[in-house]
């Protein structure tokens, strides 16, 4: 059948469903069946998932021209998503079209929620066409004889690619890509993406920079323009309106009527602690809407989920609550109006949200912007202006992830073994490991066979050995089971299962809120307040309550940073304070009083200054730094500059940034003329500079959590199933200092190091927002007390520590809080 | 290195806290030292679990210093002295046992699920408890009428909050009226923070020093 004909199999199908196949579809369909690789850029509802699925099977019908009475057996085809609650949606799309156009192909889904029985089915015989997660992909790998099970692929599709891509799932992906591409010979790769600033790097990454895959590819953009407006919502009485908080709950009321306005809205949250407490809180104030509201994130059992997900189609529901959960994929036509509550972070992310309302061609989309403090509303005047000029972020491929690189060399060996000559090769064909040596090979090589670099006398090591022919492989059963029970590079904290005593399962929530509780304890979960019984066996047994006053599991994971496009424009929104010319937007007008006051005790600062604040209150001596240039940025300006300055004096500093600025704080008053006058802003000896500070601050250790889990160091098991692990219990933090001491020099410890800086900030960024600083004039002003731009900073809990004192020192000065008896 | 220990009385016996975590009884010239979990890297690295190798000596280097630095008639370990199963550690162990010229005792531990045989034959002598005057020596802290008990087990830390929204999170030596627990010994151990009730005293640890903390 030539292409004219398989087109025409796909376009009488669309007419029949009365739909019109958009441009990109069919330039889609025509570059697949051409044989190309490729990247479609194409948003969420806009047909992206019959862009590719129907070449496939029209690829499968060019080669089996008896498709209709022949059936040929095994594996075709591969669809990667990122969320397995989006797996269901996509195999219905694609039974759709292959029952209606009379072509026999099985579909299956392989993800975590499969179950035993199933999966067991599927390796005695795989579906045609395979819908999966590359958590599951990497467990095909590791079981015997894989390469039979892909031998006859001959596509893959990696689904919401620029959300795989800044992750180390995405690491994952190139892996495996790698391997693939060895193992199925006629497999054509195909990436789909939401709009990103670096879409040409997207498609390197999937497909392997300078390989053959890329050159003979295509980049698909669907240009569905969409017009999308945002609100915000302005606090009527501003004065009493909250300078810091991250909850937005003042602003409640203002919600209501949105939402009575429109068939269903989506009520974006930035955390799940916080979706917890708006979903409670909606129905306290209005009991009304009971049964008509509902919450969604990631640690809710997966029922719920998707009972929730199907009442949104069903336009069951008013409102949702919800995480970035919902942030992916489903196709929510009902869904007419967004409301963003706290700054989103970043455009595309925003855009993305917008994105989920008025689904239908043609009409527009609404976000409202709820802030969840003043300075925000600065962030919403900002994001105006960033939805006007589209102006979308980057996501940040990583570079050497020797984590993922060791788990992925364990799952070789623990399935088929390999031999590293082979392997080699193909690992370096990825963007992430392109730079890699042959002497950081071998080094990854010894980790795995000696768990170090030498033989040692006494040493007992035990995981890869090495076959007398040179293949690498897997023989000890308890380490073979231990890795396929860990493969996943989603890292989270021990997560425990949340059950009522009598039986039903809630969801999971992390270990350590658990560990803050009583039994007796009355907290909030899945929406209801619930009474800890006893934690055994990882799990929490809970009891229904009826008191009313309860804690909030607050989950990690929930900060983010402005990306430098937002920065910027948030600088230029503030600056237009200041200048005469420009005009002021709304929401900035709305904050006037506020900066009236912040120009009484300080100044607002202007294009041209930097602004530095020193005052004292009961917590100690507060110094505050405005460069405005996001989280991360802060987060590593703030820590070298303790460094800096605890080389001039023996001090302690407890460090806090957010999205404005940082924050050093002291028991000692700092000599701000001293700081000064060093020059502690320069760019000289950066690099070193950086790096013996994260040394102080250990900041570095929190990331080596995932490197350590990753990378099989530690041992976490799965939520629902014990595993004996007698006396193999550790801390990753208890590894990390262990490595600190005695093998400072191994790769996955120094790759903590350079994930915490290196990752988070573009190339660059924190050279050039000093060298911005440094053009600038310093305003220092010692005020009286917390200015109105200190607020949001000076109470943030969560601090890094820096210290140039004696241990012994500092202890005399402290002291310990007695238990309340 | 010159170290800085602490002294107290308990029942009018004398001991010396160091830096290391162990406590020297004077009048019986008896050295005590919890939870040395000798075995644990290995334990680790025999699963799979690729923690420094090198680490696990340094453990022998700080029984010999403490050991130096009293030279004491008896040694007692208060459990958890070896991790887990048997494995190579043990022939490091015993090396080292053969050398040393104190008399040693363990009191087991929830961890010492080693043949007593096994200790027996580089003639350590195992026993759950061991009673001496009104002192009352376990693994697990336990209270007893009429006695004041050392113990380990809890790998006990304490928290210390200083102006300036400092935290510290420290190993210590942790008194109540009628226990003392010993901080771990081992490195590779981790530690579990106690809250301190009004009579207790707490003395924090560092490399060089025993300091006594201040409550409030």
């Amino acid at each position: 059948m030539n292409r004219k004909e398989l087109h025409t199999i796909a376009e009488t199908w669309f007419s029949n469903q009365s739909w019109k196949p958009f441009p990109f579809q069919k330039q889609t369909w025509t570059s697949f069946l051409q044989g190309k690789n490729g990247l479609l850029n194409a948003p969420t509802g806009s047909g992206k998932t019959y862009a590719l699925w129907i070449p496939i099977v029209l690829e499968y019908i060019k080669r089996n021209p008896e498709y209709r009475t022949k059936h040929k057996k095994g594996l075709k085809a591969i669809w990667i998503t990122p969320l397995r609650a989006l797996s269901v949606e996509i195999k219905q799309a694609t039974e759709r079209f292959v029952q209606e156009t009379g072509v026999p192909l099985t579909i299956g889904i392989r993800t975590g929620d499969t179950s035993q029985k199933e999966r067991a089915a599927q390796k005695r015989a795989m579906p045609d066409l395979l819908i999966t997660t590359p958590e599951s992909l990497q467990l095909l790998l590791a079981s015997k004889g894989y390469d039979k099970t892909f031998k006859e692929v001959h596509a893959i599709v990696i689904d919401e690619w620029h959300e795989l891509l800044g992750s180390k799932r995405g690491v994952q992906m190139e892996l495996a890509l790698s391997r693939l591409k060895t193992i199925s010979p006629a497999l054509r790769i195909w990436g789909i993406s939401a709009t990103i600033g670096n879409l040409d790097q997207a498609r390197d990454v999937l497909l392997g920079p300078d390989s053959e895959a890329l050159q003979n590819s295509v980049l698909i953009k669907a240009n569905i323009n969409k017009k999308i407006t945002v609100k915000s919502i302005i606090p009527k009485q501003m004065e009493t309106f909250p300078w810091r908080g991250h909850l937005g709950l003042h602003l409640l009321e203002e919600v209501i009527p949105i939402i009575k306005k429109s068939k269903t809205t989506l009520l974006f949250t930035n955390t799940r602690a916080q979706c917890e407490i708006w979903f409670q809180k909606l129905l306290e104030k209005h009991p009304e809407f009971a049964g008509e509201i509902a919450m969604h994130h990631g640690s809710i059992n997966k029922e719920t989920r998707l009972w929730v997900e199907h009442a949104i189609r069903d336009e069951s529901l008013r409102a949702v609550v919800c995480t970035s959960s919902l942030d992916l994929g489903v196709d929510f036509a009902p869904v007419e109006t967004i409301i963003q509550i706290g700054g989103p972070k970043g455009v595309a992310r925003f855009l993305q949200r917008a994105g989920r309302s008025g689904h239908q061609p043609g009409k527009e989309s609404v976000i409202h912007f709820l802030p969840t403090h003043a300075i925000e509303l600065v962030e919403a005047s900002a994001l105006q202006k960033a939805v006007r000029n589209q102006k979308v972020e980057d996501r940040i491929p990583y570079l050497n992830s020797f984590d993922v690189l060791v788990q992925y060399l364990t799952t070789l060996a623990v399935s088929d073994g390999f031999y590293p000559d082979d392997i080699f090769p193909e690992i370096k064909s990825t963007f992430c490991f392109q730079s890699i040596t042959q002497q950081q090979f071998r080094w990854v090589l010894n980790f795995l066979t000696l768990g170090s670099q030498s033989l040692q006398n006494y040493d007992e090591y035990k995981k890869v050995v090495i076959e007398p022919d040179g293949k690498f492989k897997v023989h000890s059963r308890a380490v073979a089971m231990r890795h396929r029970l860990q493969i996943g590079t989603i890292v989270s904290d021990a997560v425990l299962t949340v059950k009522y005593l009598k039986g039903g399962f809630l969801g999971s929530i992390e270990e350590w809120f658990v560990s803050k509780l009583k039994p007796g304890d009355v907290f909030t979960f899945a929406g209801r307040n619930l009474e800890l019984f006893r934690v055994k066996n990882m799990q929490v047994l809970v009891k229904k309550s009826k008191q009313k006053t309860s804690k909030i599991p607050s989950w990690m994971g929930g900060r983010m940073s402005l990306s430098s496009e937002m920065s910027a424009l948030l600088r230029e929104e503030l600056y237009t304070i200041t200048s005469s010319q420009s005009k002021i937007s709304k929401e900035l007008r709305a904050l006037s009083h506020i900066f009236d006051r912040q120009q009484k005790e300080s100044i607002v600062p202007g294009p041209h200054e930097f602004l530095i604040e020193t005052f004292k209150t009961r917590d100690g001596f507060h110094a505050i730094f405005y460069p405005f240039e996001g989280r991360f940025v802060h987060e590593a300006l703030g820590s070298l500059m303790a460094y800096r300055i605890s080389l001039l004096l023996p001090i302690t500093f407890s460090i806090a940034f957010n999205d404005y600025g940082f924050e050093l704080l002291s028991d000692q008053q700092i000599d701000m003329q001293q700081v000064l006058d060093n020059d502690l802003f320069t760019v000289q000896d950066l690099k070193s500079d950086l790096q013996k500070s994260l040394n102080a601050t250990e900041m570095a250790k929190r990331k080596f959590r995932d490197i350590a889990v990753i990378s099989g160091l530690v041992f976490t098991g799965y939520p629902n199933k014990l595993i004996k692990s007698k006396h193999l219990q550790s801390g990753s933090q208890l590894i990390f200092d262990v490595f600190k001491d005695y093998e400072p020099d191994n790769l996955l410890y120094q790759q903590a190091y350079i994930e915490t800086f290196e990752h988070q900030l573009e190339e660059g960024r924190l050279q050039l927002a000093m060298e911005r600083i440094s053009a600038q004039t310093t305003v220092w002003k010692a005020c009286k007390k917390a200015t109105p731009f200190s607020f949001p900073i000076i109470t943030d809990r969560l601090r890094a520590k820096l210290s140039s004192e004696k241990l012994a020192d500092r202890i005399k000065r402290m002291t310990a809080m007695l238990e309340k008896a | 290195m010159t170290v800085k220990t602490q002294e107290i009385v308990i029942n009018s016996q004398t001991f010396i806290l160091h830096p290391t975590g162990a406590a020297y009884w004077k009048e019986k010239d008896m050295l005590l030292i919890a939870d040395v979990h000798l075995g644990k890297i290995t334990h680790f690295r025999k699963n799979g679990s690729a923690v420094p190798e090198s680490a696990l000596y340094k453990n022998f280097e700080r029984l010999d210093e403490v050991l130096h630095y009293f030279q004491p008639e008896t040694l007692c370990f208060l459990g958890d002295l070896f991790h887990s199963y048997l494995n190579k550690e043990w022939l490091l162990f015993s090396e080292w046992v053969r050398k040393t010229t104190s008399k040693i005792i363990l009191i087991a531990g929830n961890h010492d699920i080693i043949s007593p045989l096994r200790y027996e034959e580089l003639k350590i002598q195992v026993s759950s408890e061991w009673l001496i005057n009104s002192i009352l020596l376990t693994h697990h802290p336990e209270e007893r009428q009429g006695f004041f008990n050392i113990s380990g087990h809890i790998h006990p830390g304490i928290r210390l909050h200083g102006s300036g929204k400092q935290l510290l999170c420290i190993s210590c030596f942790f008194k109540r009226k009628h226990q003392l627990i010993l901080p771990a010994f081992g490195i590779f151990t981790g530690k579990h923070v106690l809250n301190p009730e009004k009579e207790d005293q707490v003395f924090a640890i560092t490399t060089e020093e025993v300091i006594q903390v201040n409550l409030h």
